[in-house]
């Protein structure tokens, strides 16, 4: 009932949860409003940390494609599929929370400036990612796919980076940060780092759970429909 | 060295050949080429002449799409009858599987490029006056990077049953550094006058480095006898 | 063919000073998707030695003959192949196996001819087009050389496949149900054709399902059961009997 495995997740979830809660205090109380934007400039303190989230799921991702390709375990495999997910769900918060600030700063819900051309298509990236796993019917022949998939587009994020700062970008984003707007980042860091690893670790148990049941379930099948000799029982009765 | 050379050109004048003989990719890549040059065109509107950076977009529409197309058909020659397995237990060593594959789709594709280009040029004035060999080589180095890409993945897709559209499904996203480097280069070039700057060119070439050298070592994984 | 196949292994028997056996694994083990598919294979494969690989569908068969056959790698555990462990020296080894199969591995839109002689250019071949007419000759397709093999019968592409297979003289033979799809004819001169390789001094490992047949033409015959080695005999010595029981248990 109460193993210890099951006392930490509680207790990681609840000290995200708090430190969630003082991070928002800390925004609502203790941030100051800056000057040009008002209030809504404070989702920022949620779109950076997230948009750093995003980046390690997805190197999580590129990690264990790697360890997959050369090891070829399939924990590895789960571990990328969990990382990806999480990844796009991030990704998701990356872009409404840009959204968002574009439409309070400059009256559009979408421009094509870098940053959010940026975050679209590492969002697309990885969401292919995850069709491309819907896609494959065979467990093998979806992780290897999968995992060069992973290495690849990983491989690509920083060249997207760099190619989206060629186009022009007529909203030039420079944000000045005082003192107690740095704290307050560093404040929404924490519960945000906590609970990507958290997403990330559960959907892992998730997949690992989903593998071991539909091995016991093929096993199942393979024995039935060898066992047993053929009987000829008479035609129509 | 040499040896590796002579079987690089075995196995590359091997997939031409079979490609020669059946004649059906090339019919089809050229046509969904021409024809998306045109649909497209037309959609962009046929009264001013399509400039220079325009044509970029459009062509490059066209050469994504008949790329997917070659990439698959020089991997499925592969996969009739298990003739990869022949070739993997051949003493060679299996990244010139790759590089003549690459080789194969590249000439397949500049094949293609040859034919579309002036179509769009005939069709829509593309007006490539101003810097035409900047416009090549950008086209150039942007196909030689959708190919190093695409042979890998077409090789990883090749024994699923969605294929071409999983193929397209992966390439295209990964593809969007070329797409958006070359096109705003030739903004640049074309609508303002400038030359392309270093910056963009290095991109185009890192990416064309990072991944014909990541697929190369990566290619021998992917394989499925 | 028996007596012949008996009286050579006894030969062999009593002659214990042999070379270097051409494939030795030890504690060999391949998993796909988590799933143990070989367990701790340990084998060793003389020189000259005409082996039958027995097992029911999923023991492990095909896939143990493709792991020697360098096509995909073993999870844990060592095999060498004429001495050299696999890996560093891969590409050298496999210049000596040949294998067949059930698919042709020849490219239908070309011809015998334009298949052979790619393939002796991959290997490297001294002498390629008088090989190529040697072994067109060997296999009864001289006449047919030049048509693509799309319009071959099922019985002449087995043919241009073991002339491909053969192409480059391996030492060693591996066999992937050869002679399914063939009618009677083709498969006594097939057998027949093996019994030859044989007699000539190659070693051979044949995957077959047919327990009488293989039984009839191997010198030794290894049963698989569920990843692992459940029997290991000279042929002589069973019966096909007690070999489907094993098998089938």
């Amino acid at each position: 009932m109460c193993t210890p495995r099951k006392i930490f997740i509680r207790a990681y979830w609840l000290v995200t949860f708090a430190l969630f809660a003082i991070a928002i205090g800390a925004v609502i109380e203790y941030a100051p409003d800056e000057e040009t934007m008002g209030p809504i400039q404070k989702i920022f303190y949620l779109h950076l940390p997230v948009a750093i989230s995003t980046f390690l799921a997805c190197l999580v991702c590129f990690i264990a494609s790697l360890g997959y390709l050369v090891q070829r375990k399939t924990w590895w495999d789960d571990l990328a599929a969990a990382a990806a997910r999480v990844a796009v769900q991030l990704c998701a918060v990356v872009l409404l929370t840009g959204m968002i600030w574009g439409k309070s700063a400059w009256g559009q819900w979408w421009t094509w400036s870098p940053r959010l051309t940026f975050s679209l298509v590492l969002w697309l990236l990885y969401v292919v990612y995850l069709t491309v796993r819907v896609s494959v019917e065979s467990g093998q022949r979806r992780a290897v796919i999968s995992a060069i998939y992973g290495i690849i587009a990983f491989l690509d994020v920083p060249l997207v980076w760099l190619s989206v700062r060629l186009m022009p970008d007529i909203h030039p984003e420079s944000i000045e940060l005082a003192a107690p707007m740095k704290l307050t980042l560093a404040l929404w860091f924490v519960p945000v780092v906590l609970l990507t690893a958290g997403l990330i670790v559960a959907k892992f148990n998730l997949n690992q759970i989903q593998r071991k049941r539909s091995a016991v379930l093929e096993d199942e099948k393979s024995t039935a429909a060898t066992s047993g000799p053929l009987h000829w029982a008479g035609g129509a009765a | 060295m040499t040896g590796s050379i002579a079987q690089f050109q075995l196995l590359t004048a091997k997939d031409l050949k079979i490609e020669a003989r059946s004649r059906q990719t090339m019919s089809l890549v050229l046509v969904l080429g021409v024809l998306i040059v045109v649909v497209l065109g037309l959609g962009l509107g046929t009264t001013n002449n399509v400039a220079g950076f325009n044509a970029m977009a459009v062509l490059w529409v066209a050469y994504l799409f008949s790329g997917v197309l070659c990439f698959e058909k020089t991997m499925a020659v592969e996969r009739n009858d298990n003739v990869l397995a022949g070739l993997m237990m051949a003493p060679l060593d299996r990244g010139l599987i790759y590089l003549s594959k690459l080789a194969s789709n590249l000439i397949l594709m500049l094949a293609v490029a040859a034919v579309v280009t002036p179509a769009g040029i005939l069709f829509f004035g593309f007006d490539l006056s101003a810097a035409p060999g900047s416009f090549a080589a950008v086209m150039l180095l942007g196909i030689l990077g959708f190919a190093a890409i695409g042979t890998l993945f077409s090789a990883a897709v090749s024994s699923t049953r969605l294929q071409g559209g999983l193929l397209a499904m992966m390439v295209f996203p990964v593809s969007l550094p070329l797409v958006v480097v070359s096109t705003q280069l030739m903004i640049r070039t074309f609508r303002d006058g400038q030359a392309p700057g270093l910056s963009g060119i290095g991109i185009l070439v890192a990416f064309d480095a990072i991944f014909l050298v990541v697929s190369w070592m990566v290619f021998e994984l992917v394989l499925e006898p | 063919m028996t007596r012949a196949s008996s009286a050579i292994f006894e030969a062999k028997r009593a002659n214990p000073a042999t070379p270097e056996p051409v494939v030795r694994c030890q504690r060999l083990s391949k998993s796909i998707d988590d799933r143990s598919v070989l367990r701790e294979i340990d084998l060793q494969v003389g020189a000259g030695s005409y082996l039958a690989l027995l097992g029911a569908n999923g023991a492990g068969k095909s896939t143990l003959l493709k792991i020697v056959a360098t096509l995909i790698p073993a999870t844990s555990g060592e095999i060498e192949l004429f001495g050299n462990p696999l890996s560093h020296n891969s590409a050298s080894v496999r210049a000596r196996i040949g294998f067949i199969a059930h698919q042709s591995m020849l490219y239908r839109d070309l011809s015998t001819r334009e298949n052979l002689e790619f393939y002796a250019g991959l290997y490297s071949l001294k002498n390629a087009r008088a090989r190529v007419r040697r072994m067109l000759e060997m296999v009864g397709l001289s006449g047919r050389a030049n048509d693509p093999v799309k319009t071959f019968s099922r019985g002449m592409v087995q043919r241009a496949a073991i002339a491909r297979a053969l192409l480059h003289d391996p030492d060693l033979i591996l066999a992937d149900e050869p002679f399914s799809g063939l009618d009677a004819p083709s498969i006594e001169s097939l057998e027949r054709f093996f019994s030859e390789l044989h007699v000539a001094g190659k070693t051979i490992i044949l995957v077959n399902h047919d327990i009488d047949q293989s039984l009839r033409l191997a010198e030794r015959a290894i049963v698989l059961r569920g990843g692992r080695i459940a029997v290991d005999s000279p042929t002589y010595r069973l019966y096909p009997r007690e070999v489907l029981s094993e098998v089938s248990a």
